[in-house]
């Protein structure tokens, strides 16, 4: 793929030069006169860099180079952004959020705490057990319907699965606050239920199916056909195979569907500060009363004038991002477990 | 004997015709589900259309003070509109450069580096971002946007007569941004490796250098698939709410281009935040008759998205 790797050594001395004469230049420049970052960074350094570039491709390659150098100077430049902006958001995540960090932090709830309390009291041990709760209701809905819907396609192969493929992927698309919104509608405003964890479980269900559903399927696909003609001729009815065979064949894979699923959803405020609401206390009942979260807690506490309040919002951000890494980290590990015998 | 005929066969078990059906039956739930939505909140926009009329699409306000409220969206659909267009300004160069990037210029190892740096940052919630965007992003912003205006204020996107710029759709949409780009290169890089070797050799062996390669061969040959992978990252874009809730200030008056002045607006906004103090019930199916919008915008540019990238894939096979 990649025919140009070749490089001479006067490729590599002229590249050299061209890297460093613009950051030296820049460089001088910030510390002796007093132009402002950005303007210095794409008015001087930019275009210096394009140029110096420019010039090193001509040496070396002719005029043709220089187009290739420019768009190298411009991957290299997008690809050091997007570095940039996740060490940067990483970065705050740690540097602010560790300070709220704390046994109690994990474990206390809110009940008497108000925004000026300070550190030592309170926590998001409520909202962490409002956020297990709901993704545990969402993953009981999701679950068998996505690993249902994967049968469906992979094994049943019935004359509508381009029709499913299709709606699944069209669910996969809804936004979050719709899915809230809808929830809302149905469960709350006909009275069946209140804000409660079970409706952020079923808001949360929505968006979890389809990827449920499409990594299940991806994975029941990767089940050899062998096993399931071998159950067949031994005499095993359809169900039977699905059920005993393919489904424990595919069981790695489909834990991995979950987790994913799971780590999709679990940081989505919107749905829950529709459907579940809020609440200071520790609520265990999935029915009948608001509920917290991890998301919603984080909400509710960023724009606060209190700084021990904003400090509480970037722990429980630090707490769910970590949530977040263990999830993925948890499936890239179980996924490398074999499909199949 | 294939294994459709052994499959048939045994179909005529009763258990397995249970056993089908069920599984059909939970098959189509997603389809309940979209059908449900798009119904329950459709019956909801009827009631503000008898109230409001065509000016609930066309006008811009948010009166909940008169009986029955006047209220308009329009300011809000345009501004979702605008900041996912400023999104994808800021977005697809990235986005398109880094997949190139990943695909033919770097190392193999750091290209596995920065695939796990970008899934890292699909990743992160949104109230994550929103959170470091209201505390970090914004202040750094401030003093690029009043450059922005000092030099370039005659161009009138840049205008900016308050002073103030925090809360902007510049900001808005630059934080958007950062949610598409690891949607889109995904999707670019994944169709990029895909073209051919046969004719990348047979370019370099005609002589071509890397741009010219990118443009005659790489790119026209993903053209299809990086085009669906754009439209993945708008139809995210135009659903996205907290994050944008963090950074814009919604104001009720349509922000048609001026970006780094302050105030704008998006529909999945409005709704969070009208929501936690809806007045009565009537302003609740308001709120949920805009969701309807914006339930049938995501859907189509979903739904034209996928359509594109199914069908680029089937041509490219």
């Amino acid at each position: 793929m990649r025919p140009w790797r070749k490089k001479p050594t006067r490729f590599t001395a002229s590249v050299t030069l061209a890297v460093v004469i613009p950051a030296l230049i820049v460089a001088a420049l910030y510390l002796t006169s007093d132009i402002p970052v950005p303007i210095l960074l794409v008015v001087i350094y930019l275009p210096l860099q394009l140029i110096a570039s420019g010039i090193a491709a001509w040496a070396t390659k002719g005029t043709r180079g220089i187009a290739d150098s420019v768009i190298i100077v411009n991957a290299i430049g997008a690809s050091l952004f997007s570095v940039i902006v996740l060490v940067s958001v990483i970065g705050s995540l740690i540097v602010r959020g560790l300070r709220a960090l704390s046994p109690h932090f994990l474990f206390q709830n809110s009940v008497y705490i108000s925004p000026s309390t300070p550190l030592d009291y309170g926590g998001i041990g409520h909202s962490l057990v409002g956020t297990l709760l709901i993704v545990f209701i969402a993953s009981l809905i999701s679950v068998p319907i996505g690993i249902a819907t994967a049968v469906y396609i992979t094994e049943v192969r019935g004359r509508a699965v381009p029709y499913v493929r299709f709606f699944v992927q069209a669910m996969s698309g809804v936004p979050s606050v719709v899915a809230g919104l809808f929830i809302l509608t149905i469960v709350v405003a006909t009275g069946a239920f209140n804000q409660s964890a079970f409706a952020g479980g079923l808001a949360y269900a929505i968006l979890m199916l389809p990827t449920v559903a499409r990594t299940a399927e991806e994975v029941l696909k990767l089940v050899p056909d062998d096993l399931r003609t071998g159950a067949l001729a031994l005499g095993s009815t359809r169900a039977r195979t699905v059920l005993r065979v393919v489904i424990p064949a595919a069981r790695t894979g489909i834990i991995t569907a979950v987790i994913l699923g799971v780590a999709r959803v679990i940081g989505e405020t919107a749905p829950l500060l529709l459907a579940a609401g809020n609440n200071d206390q520790t609520v265990v009942n999935p029915f009948g009363s608001p509920i917290s979260s991890v998301p919603t807690y984080i909400f509710n506490n960023v724009a606060l004038p209190y700084p021990d309040a904003v400090t509480r919002a970037w722990g429980s951000a630090l707490v769910l991002i970590i949530l977040v890494a263990i999830l993925f980290t948890l499936a890239r590990v179980i996924g490398r477990g074999r499909v199949g015998r | 004997m294939q294994l459709r005929d052994l499959q048939s066969a045994a179909t005529s078990h009763r258990g397995d015709r249970v056993f089908t059906r069920t599984v059909a039956g939970a098959a189509f739930t997603s389809l309940v589900v979209l059908a449900g939505i798009a119904i329950f909140l459709g019956l909801q926009a009827i009631p503000a259309f008898q109230t409001q009329g065509w000016s609930f699409l066309t006008s811009t306000g948010w009166d909940i003070n008169t009986t029955p409220p006047t209220v308009g969206i329009f300011g809000m659909l345009y501004g979702s509109v605008l900041l996912s267009v400023i999104g994808l300004v800021i977005a697809v160069p990235a986005a398109l450069l880094l997949a190139i990037f990943m695909v033919f210029l770097s190392p193999p190892r750091l290209a596995k580096v920065l695939t796990n740096l970008i899934d890292l940052m699909a990743a992160i919630p949104s109230v994550i971002l929103g959170l470091w965007a209201f505390y970090i992003l914004n202040p750094t912003a401030e003093e690029w946007q009043i450059l922005l205006n000092k030099y370039l204020g005659w161009i009138p996107i840049f205008e900016n007569t308050s002073g103030n710029f925090l809360g902007t759709p510049f900001i808005a949409g630059f934080v958007l941004a950062i949610m598409m780009i690891p949607i889109i290169t995904a999707v670019a890089r994944e169709v990029l490796s895909r073209t051919p070797p046969d004719l990348i050799n047979a370019s370099e062996a005609l002589g071509c250098s890397l741009w010219t390669m990118l443009r005659y061969v790489a790119l026209p040959y993903g053209r299809g698939g990086i085009v669906g992978g754009v439209m993945l990252g708008l139809g995210r874009a135009l659903g996205e709410t907290i994050a944008v809730f963090f950074v814009l200030k919604i104001v009720f008056e349509t922000n048609w281009d001026k970006i780094i002045e302050s105030g704008g607006g998006s529909v999945a906004t409005l709704i969070v935040s009208r929501f936690g103090e809806v007045s009565g019930p009537l302003e609740l199916q308001l709120l949920l008759a805009a969701g309807f919008f914006l339930f049938v915008m995501t859907l189509v540019v979903n739904v034209i998205a996928n359509l594109i990238v199914s069908r680029t894939g089937r041509l490219q096979k």
